[in-house]
């Protein structure tokens, strides 16, 4: 059973019909590569997938929690949000708050983790990051790349099954790309279920197990990505990739 | 004809003057921390429009930003009895301070807490807290630190309107210098003296409040 599954799903913001019926399965451990041109639904997918937007029509499931469109209440959306995490492109660090506290304060408080636990936990996923000695620093004293890491730590200390990446390197200077590209190629090799939008095609074809290749709301070609881009099955992504170079 | 200035009443009248700068710190301090409390709640309850106290307080604001200080005054110490509801005039004055500061301060934080960017809401979200706990652990603080300069000034502007709490007999430093003014009819000097308290008091409230700011708002270790 995958462990991401979607059906018939269904988004429209007011009688734009962004999402048309999108199937998606995800499997444990799988690492997919959503692209598309601009305003093909990818965001919009992805942040279904973890409730940021409702739906209008379809089911969304995620290691047993389900999300349907008549039954699409808080606690059930909570339930979803705690085996989905998320990196946003503009990272979204609390300012407030330490790099460390911005990775403790979630399972101190959706979790009811003890600080003590909680800090351990922050240290532990700071370290993952290559952030260990970031810990007391705060948003503003840090490099976009290690703010986007911060990020990552933040959205892995809840232990989260999937992970969706919403092109979390566009807003980096291109010299600090690789930073933010390093940390999800190592939470690839370790097995990490990954779902991702990015315009890296490089990066892309070299992680990722499915590419799925959006148009008009629609999953128009998914597949391989060494395959895909080999030999594209459809016009449309064969004029996408042509109009990448 | 030059006019004489004489401050030698002043010794004979500091331990009351002393009486009337207290008490009107003492009514700052309540009525500050109440109000802004009460701003706090009236902040989030129209932030998200809660039931029915984001309506209630709408009127709520409306009602008290729209009026005279004076008059509200007079409503809750001459009016209230009528109701069955007799306050001491200290009490009167506390709970107009507390209202009249809690409808200003209501609608600066909640211009705080809608400049919370959404990709902060989004994040907290998608981490799965709830409403209340994005409002606690996200929005509320650095919303009080944008605002804090606004809400300092306002709980100033309370402060010194808390001078006329004197014509309901409260014993603040205004009502300390009509009534020195009426014995010694040097009101030059009288007021002028008040006057420099009050300035005095107004460089202290900022001074606490810019220091709370700094200790509970920012509370960023040093490094
Ligand atoms: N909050 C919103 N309100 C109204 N329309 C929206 C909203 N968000 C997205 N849309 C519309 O939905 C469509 C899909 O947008 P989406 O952001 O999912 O595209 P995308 O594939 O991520 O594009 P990009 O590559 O530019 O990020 C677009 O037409 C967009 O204008
Ligand atoms: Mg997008």
């Amino acid at each position: 059973m995958p462990l991401v599954s979607t059906n018939r799903l269904h988004k429209f913001f007011g009688t734009n019909h962004v999402l048309r019926g999108i199937k998606l399965d995800v499997e444990e451990g799988e690492v997919v590569t959503i692209v598309g041109r601009s305003g093909s639904g990818k965001s919009t997918l992805l942040r279904t997938l973890n409730g940021l937007e409702s739906i209008d029509d379809g089911v969304i499931e995620v290691d047993g929690a389900t999300l349907e469109v008549d039954r699409a209440d808080a606690s059930a959306l909570r339930n979803l949000r705690q085996k989905v995490g998320m990196v946003f492109q503009q990272f979204n660090l609390f300012p407030h708050l330490s790099a460390g506290q911005n990775v403790m304060l979630a399972p101190q408080v959706v979790k009811r983790t003890p600080k003590k636990e909680a800090e351990e936990i922050a240290r532990r996923m700071l370290e993952r990051v290559g952030l260990a000695e970031k810990f007391d620093a705060f948003p503003d004293q840090l490099s976009g790349g290690q703010q986007q890491r911060v990020a990552i730590a933040r959205a892995l200390a809840m232990s989260p099954r999937v992970l969706l990446c919403d092109e979390i390197t566009s807003a980096l200077d291109p010299e600090l790309v690789n930073e933010v590209l390093g940390v999800v190629r190592q939470l690839a090799g370790e097995g990490m279920t990954l779902i991702m939008v990015t315009h890296e095609m490089r990066f892309a074809r070299e992680v990722s197990d499915k590419l799925v290749f959006m148009h008009e709301g629609k999953i128009h070609e998914s597949g391989h990505p060494q395959a895909m881009f080999a030999k594209p099955a459809t016009a449309e992504f064969a004029s996408f990739i042509g109009s990448l170079n | 004809m030059a006019y004489h200035f004489d401050f030698t009443f002043v010794p004979d009248y500091a331990g009351m003057l002393a009486q009337g700068v207290a008490y009107t710190l003492g009514l700052t301090v309540v009525g500050g921390t109440l109000g802004i409390l009460i701003g706090i709640g009236g902040a989030v309850s129209r932030t998200w429009n809660v039931r029915p106290f984001g309506p209630l307080y709408g009127y709520y604001v409306e009602l008290f930003r729209n009026t005279p200080f004076l008059v509200q005054l007079f409503l809750i110490f001459f009016g209230l009895p009528s109701l069955g509801i007799k306050l001491a005039e200290w009490q009167a004055a506390i709970l107009a301070m507390v209202l009249n500061l809690g409808a200003y301060s209501t609608e600066i934080i909640r211009a705080g807490l809608q400049a919370t960017p959404r990709g902060q809401v989004e994040a907290a979200d998608s981490l799965a807290f709830t409403r209340w706990q994005v409002f606690l652990h996200v929005m509320l603080r650095p919303a009080l630190r944008k605002v804090w300069p606004a809400l300092s000034s306002q709980v100033v502007i309370t402060m010194l309107g808390s001078s006329v709490c004197s014509q309901i007999s409260a014993e603040e430093l205004t009502f300390v210098a009509n009534f020195i003014q009426s014995r010694n009819f040097r009101a030059f000097e009288t007021y002028f003296l008040t006057t420099a308290m009050y300035f005095g008091l107004a460089l202290l409230v900022r001074q606490a409040m810019h220091a709370i700011g700094r200790h509970l708002i920012v509370r960023r270790p040093s490094r």
